[in-house]
């Protein structure tokens, strides 16, 4: 590198230390003490490596990548002196991140199961949305007699909570995992079939013409002009689906599993082990930025001939 | 980021420009750019024929008449365009030709069998949105080519498709998305495609209408050139409301006047080919021409704007 290193970064650096220091340094308080801290210490050293990594890569968006670390990193000096060391807060309700960290030492087996588990059961009912979602939007956008019978009931059906659909269910389905999918599958799938007719309504008229005059055939004019044509509203659509799956699983999880991120949360809330709950909170988001980093990376090669402008 | 994207797209076609026009002047410079043009062994040609189109649009309560007793014969390898102000139907017809439109009476004959929908017997240009945005420039020449319906292999497509491309001058801009292409160039990849599909007549929608003067005279001129080069001059309808650019590219002009759209009178251009814009603008018999078809052109909007002038000052 042979630019200066921005004072920002260099800010970054300074406050991971102290953080670091001040773990090492300071001892906990009394009802705070964590069996080790050897988990916080690592992610203080994981996120000076990812922020250094970050800078030489991503030098584009240096200026970004350093002002979301600095928010993280004040947030951890703050979280780490207010309630690791200071104890300002009910110790029980509100641990610190040496002790909220060590969790992920500990349960890591339960966790990555947990992960495993919801997504797969996540991915199972969104992929299923999407397949059939997406060619019954293209032909209902296509065909005006569909759409006037189909689109009424969309938009009736469509904000209704997939939650409610639960009790039932659970009733009718065998277990969990198939219920969990048909609830998510519900979720997902209005967003995904509304995004995809108005992205068919999106297609300019003269395009359309322009493919009439190649004499394409029904099935050609839906695949190869009507789904790409529609493809930025069915990712808009796609997008909220997948908000919507995350949230119908773990609330799903939270009321009736015995696995899965929302029951591990649930689970030890009720036996008051509140590093464990936050634990999980945080296993949550990392889980959901992984997802969108994935969807945002598809999105962007799907759609890659609109950025040009 | 974006702005010197966009500088370097501008600084490239300005290079390319700089390389072409010199040779604008010879009619033979496509052989330059291309020596080996895809001649086609057989080029097949077609009569248009407009057989009393009327064209009606709405119900019985408020009907306006688009067209109204449109006859016009587009022999075999004739240039023909259609010209008069807008509203005048004129691209009416050129969709009821490639059969987006049906008219209410009358028929289209294209070598005396009547057109009843699209087909790529007809090559379309319009005025911009000819081209599909997810697909490169070379990819809609293939996604054209792979619809005429010819046993092609995917082989041949691609060498096809590529030597159109070499042909517009287009060779670097090859997997380039129409958005990162200037208006000029979506224009030539339309041509490209247009000529690549070997269709029987072609039929173009004031395809130059939405570009600035000099890259409408770049195009212009490449048009020419590859109808009168490339493909044995095919049967063409062109619609524009250019007197210049239908006098520099047609053999007959017919001038259509609005409410209801007609044609109120076929001109023939008698100029030899290949023609030179130069030379050809300089001539008395074009200027007697031209100001011919002003008159023609605007003689009822005249009339049209003294009425109202007149009403103007009756209420003052």
């Amino acid at each position: 590198m042979t630019e200066k290193i921005p004072r920002a970064a260099i800010a970054v650096y300074l406050l991971l230390a102290l953080a670091l220091a001040v773990q090492v340094l300071v001892p906990d308080a009394q009802r705070q003490a964590a069996a080790d801290a050897g988990a916080f210490l690592g992610v203080l050293v994981l996120l000076a490596i990812l922020f250094t990594a970050g800078l030489v890569f991503q030098k584009k968006d240096a200026r970004a990548v350093t002002d979301i670390v600095t928010v993280i990193a004040v947030i951890l000096v703050l979280w780490e002196i207010l309630l690791g060391k200071l104890s300002l807060l009910d110790p029980l309700l509100f641990p610190g991140p040496a002790q909220v960290f060590q969790v992920f030492v500990s349960d890591w087996q339960l966790m990555l199961y947990g992960a495993v588990g919801s997504l797969g059961i996540m991915a199972t009912g969104y992929i299923l949305a999407l397949a059939l979602a997406i060619p019954l939007g293209l032909y209902i956008g296509w065909r005006r007699r569909l759409y006037d019978v189909a689109y009424p009931i969309a938009k009736a059906v469509s904000p209704i909570p997939p939650t409610v659909y639960l009790p039932y269910a659970i009733v009718l389905l065998p277990t969990f995992a198939a219920s969990s999918v048909f609830l998510i599958f519900i979720g997902a799938f209005w967003p995904i079939l509304v995004g995809t007719i108005y992205g068919v309504f999106a297609v300019d008229h003269r395009i359309i013409n322009s493919a009439r005059t190649l004499g394409l055939s029904d099935h050609q004019m839906v695949r190869r002009i009507l789904l790409p044509g529609a493809m930025p509203s069915i990712f808009s659509g796609a997008m909220i689906s997948l908000i919507m799956a995350f949230i119908s699983i773990t609330v799903a999880e939270m009321i009736a599993a015995t696995s899965g991120l929302g029951w591990y949360i649930e689970y030890n809330h009720q036996f008051a082990n509140y590093d464990k709950v936050i634990a999980g909170m945080i296993l949550i988001a990392l889980v959901v930025i992984g997802v969108m980093f994935i969807f945002d990376r598809i999105q962007r090669h799907c759609l890659r001939w609109q950025q040009a402008e | 980021m974006d702005d010197s994207g966009t500088l370097l797209s501008r600084i490239a076609q300005l290079l390319h420009y700089k390389s072409i026009f010199p040779q604008l002047q010879s009619p033979n410079y496509i052989r330059a750019i291309c020596p080996e043009l895809p001649f086609r062994e057989v080029t097949i040609l077609a009569t248009i024929t407009l057989d009393n189109l009327s064209m009606q649009y709405g119900n019985n309560g408020s009907r306006y008449t688009a067209l109204s007793n449109v006859n016009l014969t587009i022999s075999e390898g004739n240039f023909i365009s259609l010209i008069g102000p807008s509203g005048c139907g004129k691209s009416t017809i050129i969709d009821i030709v490639s059969g987006l439109k049906t008219p209410t009476t009358g028929s289209v004959l294209i070598d005396k069998e009547p057109v009843s929908g699209p087909g790529t017997d007809r090559g379309t240009v319009f005025q911009d949105y000819s081209l599909f945005p997810w697909m490169t420039a070379f990819e809609n020449i293939c996604f054209a080519i792979e619809h005429t319906g010819g046993s092609h292999t995917k082989t041949e497509i691609e060498k096809q498709a590529e030597e159109y491309l070499n042909l517009v001058g287009l060779k670097k801009f090859r997997n380039a998305y129409p958005n990162t292409l200037s208006g000029g160039m979506r224009q030539r990849v339309s041509i490209a495609r247009m000529f690549s599909m070997n269709p029987k007549v072609f039929l173009m929608d004031e395809p130059f209408g939405a570009l600035d003067s000099l890259n409408r005279i770049y195009m212009q001129d490449l048009l020419l050139n590859l109808w009168t080069e490339g493909e044995r001059h095919k049967t063409v309808l062109f619609v524009t409301h250019d007197v210049d650019e239908a006098l520099l590219l047609s053999d007959k002009i017919a001038v259509m006047t609005p409410s209801p759209g007609k044609i109120k009178e076929v001109i023939d251009v008698p100029f030899s080919r290949p023609r030179c814009r130069k030379s050809l603008g300089a001539t008395a018999e074009y200027l007697t021409l031209k100001s011919h078809l002003l008159s023609v052109l605007y003689c009822e909007m005249l009339g049209e704007i003294e009425q109202q002038a007149q009403n103007f000052r009756g209420l003052a």
